[in-house]
Order: C-alpha cells, then sequence, then structure tokens
C-alpha cells in the first residue's frame, strides 16, 4: 500500500546526501576536463582553419587565379571606359532633340514606374 | 567570473552563467552538488571510482545541455538524472541489467541493521540489485516508474514490483528500533 508520508521521507534522505570530503577535488577534476575539452575545440578550430587556409592558397595558385583575375579586371576596366564614353555620347544627342531636359526625366520616371508595376504583377501571378 | 562572485548567485543565476560560457560559474555548480550526484551514484550501487567517473561524467554532459536546464525542477535533480542513466547505460553495456532484474537475492540477508544509527544507506544495502536499482530511480533520481522502466528496458509491471518490495524492505528497516514498521517515522 501507498505511504507517501514515508516516500516524502526517502525523497528527502536521497536529496539530503551528506557532502564528500573530498568534493574540492572533484570539482577541479571537472573543472580540468572542461578546460582540456575547450583548450581540444579551439587547438581542433585552430588546425581546420589553418589547413582550410593553406588549400584555399594552394588552390589559388594551381587555378592561375590571380592571372584570370588580373585579365577579368582588365576587361572590366574597358568595359567601364566604353559605358562612360557611351553615355556622354547619349547626353549629346538628348541634347541635340527639341525637348526640355524635364520631359526626358519625366520618361524615365514613368518608364521605372511602369517596370516596376510589371513586376508586382509578375510577382502576384506566380 | 571569480568564485567570490559565483558564490552568492542562485543555481539558476549559475547555470545561465554557464549557458553563456562562464565556466567558473559551472564549477561553483558543481561544487555545491557533486556530492549529491555522486552520493545517488553510490546508492544505486556504484563502487567509489565508478560513481566519481561517471558524476564527472554526467556534470560534463550537463555543462554541454546546460541551454535545456530551465530551473524548473533543481540542478541537482536534473543533474542526478542524466547521472542515473549514464550508469544505467553502463549496466546494461556489460550486461548486468537482465541479471539483476532476475535476480531476487538480497545482498546481505535481510539481517536487521544496528538500531543505534539506521541510515539510507545501509539500509539500501539489504535490498536485490534490481530492487535498489528501481528505488533509486524513483526516489532518487526522480524518475517516474514509466520512464524508469523505459532506461531499463524493463516491463513496467517489474518495476513497479521492484519498488514496492524494495519500499516494504526499506520501510521495516528504517523503522524505529521497537517501534511499528508503518514507516511513519520523520527522517529530518
Amino acid at each position: 500500500m501507498a505511504d507517501p508520508d514515508f516516500e516524502m521521507s526517502l525523497v528527502k534522505m536521497f536529496a539530503d546526501a551528506p557532502t564528500l570530503r573530498d568534493s574540492e577535488d572533484f570539482a577541479r577534476r571537472v573543472e580540468a576536463r572542461l578546460d582540456r575539452g575547450w583548450q581540444m575545440r579551439q587547438a581542433l578550430i585552430w588546425t581546420l582553419g589553418l589547413a582550410g587556409g593553406a588549400i584555399g592558397v594552394t588552390q589559388m595558385f594551381t587555378s592561375r587565379m590571380l592571372v584570370q583575375v588580373g585579365a577579368v579586371s582588365e576587361e572590366s576596366t574597358r568595359m567601364l571606359d566604353e559605358g562612360i564614353s557611351n553615355i556622354s555620347n547619349l547626353q549629346g544627342s538628348l541634347n541635340a532633340l527639341p525637348l526640355g531636359g524635364e520631359v526626358v526625366w519625366m520618361a524615365a520616371a514613368l518608364g521605372v514606374m511602369a517596370l516596376a508595376f510589371a513586376i508586382t504583377r509578375a510577382v502576384e501571378e506566380f | 567570473m571569480n568564485a567570490s562572485k559565483t558564490a552568492g548567485l542562485h543555481d539558476v543565476e549559475l547555470a545561465a552563467l554557464a549557458a553563456a560560457g562562464d565556466r567558473a560559474a559551472f564549477g561553483e555548480l558543481v561544487r555545491r552538488h557533486g556530492s549529491s550526484v555522486r552520493g545517488l551514484l553510490r546508492r544505486m550501487g556504484a563502487d567509489p571510482s565508478l560513481a566519481d567517473d561517471l558524476a564527472q561524467d554526467a556534470f560534463l554532459a550537463a555543462f554541454e545541455r546546460i541551454a535545456e536546464f530551465r530551473g524548473e525542477g533543481t540542478f541537482a535533480a536534473w543533474v542526478r538524472r542524466i547521472a542515473a542513466r549514464l550508469y544505467i547505460r553502463r549496466w546494461r553495456r556489460e550486461g548486468l541489467m537482465d541479471q539483476a532484474l532476475d535476480d531476487q537475492e538480497e545482498t546481505s540477508g535481510g539481517e536487521a541493521i544496528a538500531a543505534s544509527r539506521i541510515d539510507l544507506d545501509g539500509a539500501l544495502k539489504i535490498l536485490a540489485p534490481a530492487e535498489r536499482m528501481c528505488v533509486s530511480l524513483c526516489y532518487g533520481a526522480g524518475l517516474s516508474h514509466a520512464e524508469a522502466a523505459e532506461a531499463l528496458n524493463a516491463p513496467l509491471g517489474t518495476v513497479k514490483s521492484h519498488v514496492k518490495r524494495g519500499l516494504d524492505k526499506l520501510r521495516h528497516k528504517l523503522a524505529p528500533a521497537g517501534g511499528s514498521s508503518d514507516g511513519r517515522r520523520e527522517h529530518g
């Protein structure tokens, strides 16, 4: 038959464990293991980071990435120059038109609004 | 954070600091509750050296999972549950579980304990290993009968009967000398 009083006193007796004499040593051993685990984790992160970095650098050199980056950079510079030149030409053409600058800007704004509207519709439909 | 600052904090505050990576705060929790966890493992039947090893493992596991501790129960009870499960796992790995659950022999013949100073540690020694394990799990680690059955991979009825037999024996042995054995004794 269940005896709640006895069961409660049993729980209390289990909870009231006497303090062991070497409890401080025990705590120090747990802390040492925690520190050791933490140091190992840090060492592992460093090792993996270094290994990853070394692999990345090796890949960069073996794939001639620097040469390719240089080539791409030159090509970009050339395209940028061309773009600026085209814009200058466009500005000259606009100035030649029999319209005011305001009209051109309004047309551009309307174009942007139309594009935004089209995108909104497309998003709603899909 | 240094030891003097952690000493005045509540367990829940220390656990929150530990969850943020403060190992000194966790060390204070170990200082406070190490004996309780080691004591439970010894009462479950582990020898002192195994109890210490498992208690260390339990605290390390608790540190890894400290974010799961919400302060709903006590920190000590939470770690005791972890430790008890580790001990059960050890038992099962060493194949002692089935043998113990079938074994109904009392470990010290059931003779009366000296009436002058009867304590729980002494009383537990008269229980069969399975009774001792089930009683410790339910009253020391705070597992329900169902949780204990699941942890032990044993039928619920088996666990209940071990607990009942163990309680009956403890009630008898912990009763005051010459007094009734109905267990209605205050254990301060």
